[in-house]
């Protein structure tokens, strides 16, 4: 039993470690680019979201498998070869099953290959760790990101045409922000939503 | 140099294996949907066709890759689709536009009618205009000002009555340059395209 519980602990934070406490959008900072462009709707946004936990999860996935045979010249070329493959795969699969998102995300899922989430977690977790930790790693950092984007567009969608998930949620006589479906309302949500995010984590470390 | 082929393979031989293995499975992904991303592209683009020429009952190819002229002395190829009715006839031809607006370049599908007079309007195929401004290039007050339009060259006004249908096409406020760049689209094309259906004798006296 001794042997165990240390195990299921890492399993564990491999999984929720992205939602909260390592959350890319919200506490690290880092693949700001989808949180600013393709929140105007939680549709894009959420299928965004799946997209990253596809690319994550097989790009760990590959990743943690050769992890042994990495020389460190190959490493980044590596990860990028893997990353550029699922993304491709992904974008065929919206192009050909959903082009109505594929549309409205246009450049954003090929540029999913230059995120840095992926490549982050492929160097800090997936090129040092077993198949599952990476797996759910991948699950849990794009979970976090998912969540992250989709309360972004939920706020600017229902603010900008009184709709959530395509479904009017505002009273009669709402006058939508225009300003909330342009970047500057990307900017001021993610900033607020970051000062938030800054001050529940100063009050639990308090 | 044998020494240097085994040291390249020493030190490549994964990249090689798995770029040579991703490689094979985009080609996978890309054979079982190349037939499926066509299709929805044709679709998209007769849905809109379709829409703007109700009597439409199927189309077919009247030009392939035409030319027509583009932003900037450019020539863009274009296909231009003729519209049949359900007895056969001719009940217009739609193409494929492209311009340039505020923010990116505008893709439009414009739709005429059989003897290539009048305009049976637009619908926007791709844009990324400013949303609340330029982007009401797609609402149907902005639109609907094509419909029945003469095909020939439009200008645009400022202020005006946007309910009267002739060559004059009322700018939407606060959304001058992607008005522009619709009507400049308009101006380009259509007697671009109305030429070349003349000359393969496509349009004749009573469009059929």
């Amino acid at each position: 039993m001794a042997d165990e519980n240390p195990v299921k602990i890492n399993y564990l934070a491999a999984l929720t470690a992205g939602l909260w406490r390592e959350n890319p959008t919200f506490r690290l900072l880092i693949g700001m680019c989808p949180p600013l462009a393709v929140t105007t709707a939680v549709k894009p946004a959420l299928t965004m979201g799946l997209s990253v936990i596809f690319v994550l999860v097989c790009s760990n996935l590959a990743i943690s498998l050769m992890r042994n045979l990495l020389r460190p010249h190959l490493r980044i070329i590596m990860f990028t070869l893997s990353i550029a493959t699922f993304v491709t795969i992904c974008d065929l699969y919206l192009r050909a099953f959903q082009p109505v998102m594929s549309e409205i995300l246009g450049a954003y899922v090929p540029l999913i290959i230059v995120n840095c989430i992926i490549i982050f977690r492929a160097e800090a977790c997936a090129s040092k760790n077993n198949v599952w930790v990476s797996i759910l790693d991948g699950i849990g950092t794009g979970t976090g990101f998912t969540i992250a984007l989709c309360i972004i567009a939920g706020i600017r969608e229902i603010l900008a045409s009184g709709s959530f998930f395509g479904i009017a949620v505002m009273p009669r006589g709402f006058v939508p922000w225009a300003a909330m479906q342009m970047p500057v309302g990307a900017f001021v949500t993610l900033g607020l939503l970051l000062g938030l995010a800054s001050l529940l984590t100063t009050k639990r470390t308090s | 140099m044998f020494n240097k082929i085994k040291y390249f393979i020493q030190q490549s031989w994964l990249l090689l294996v798995t770029s040579f293995l991703f490689g094979l499975l985009i080609a996978v992904a890309d054979a079982a949907w190349s037939a499926k991303i066509e299709q929805n592209k044709t679709e998209k683009l007769r849905g809109l066709m379709a829409s703007l020429i109700s009597d439409a009952n199927s189309f077919e190819l009247a030009i392939q890759e035409a030319n027509v002229p583009g932003d900037k002395g450019q020539i863009i190829k274009t296909d231009i689709y003729k519209a049949l009715d359900k007895q056969g006839s001719c009940a217009g031809f739609a193409f494929v536009a492209v311009g340039t607006g505020f923010a990116d370049k505008i893709e439009l599908v414009v739709a005429v009618d059989a003897r290539c007079e009048k305009l049976f309007g637009f619908n926007v195929l791709s844009s990324n205009e400013t949303p609340g401004f330029g982007d009401k290039i797609k609402s149907a007050g902005f639109k609907n000002q094509f419909k029945g339009a003469p095909a020939g060259k439009l200008a645009l006004i400022k202020i005006g009555d946007a309910g009267k249908i002739d060559e004059k096409i009322v700018a939407i406020s606060g959304a001058t340059v992607t008005s522009t760049g619709v009507v400049n689209i308009f101006n380009k094309t259509v007697v671009s395209v109305k030429e070349q259906l003349q000359n393969k004798g496509l349009i004749t006296g009573d469009g059929r």
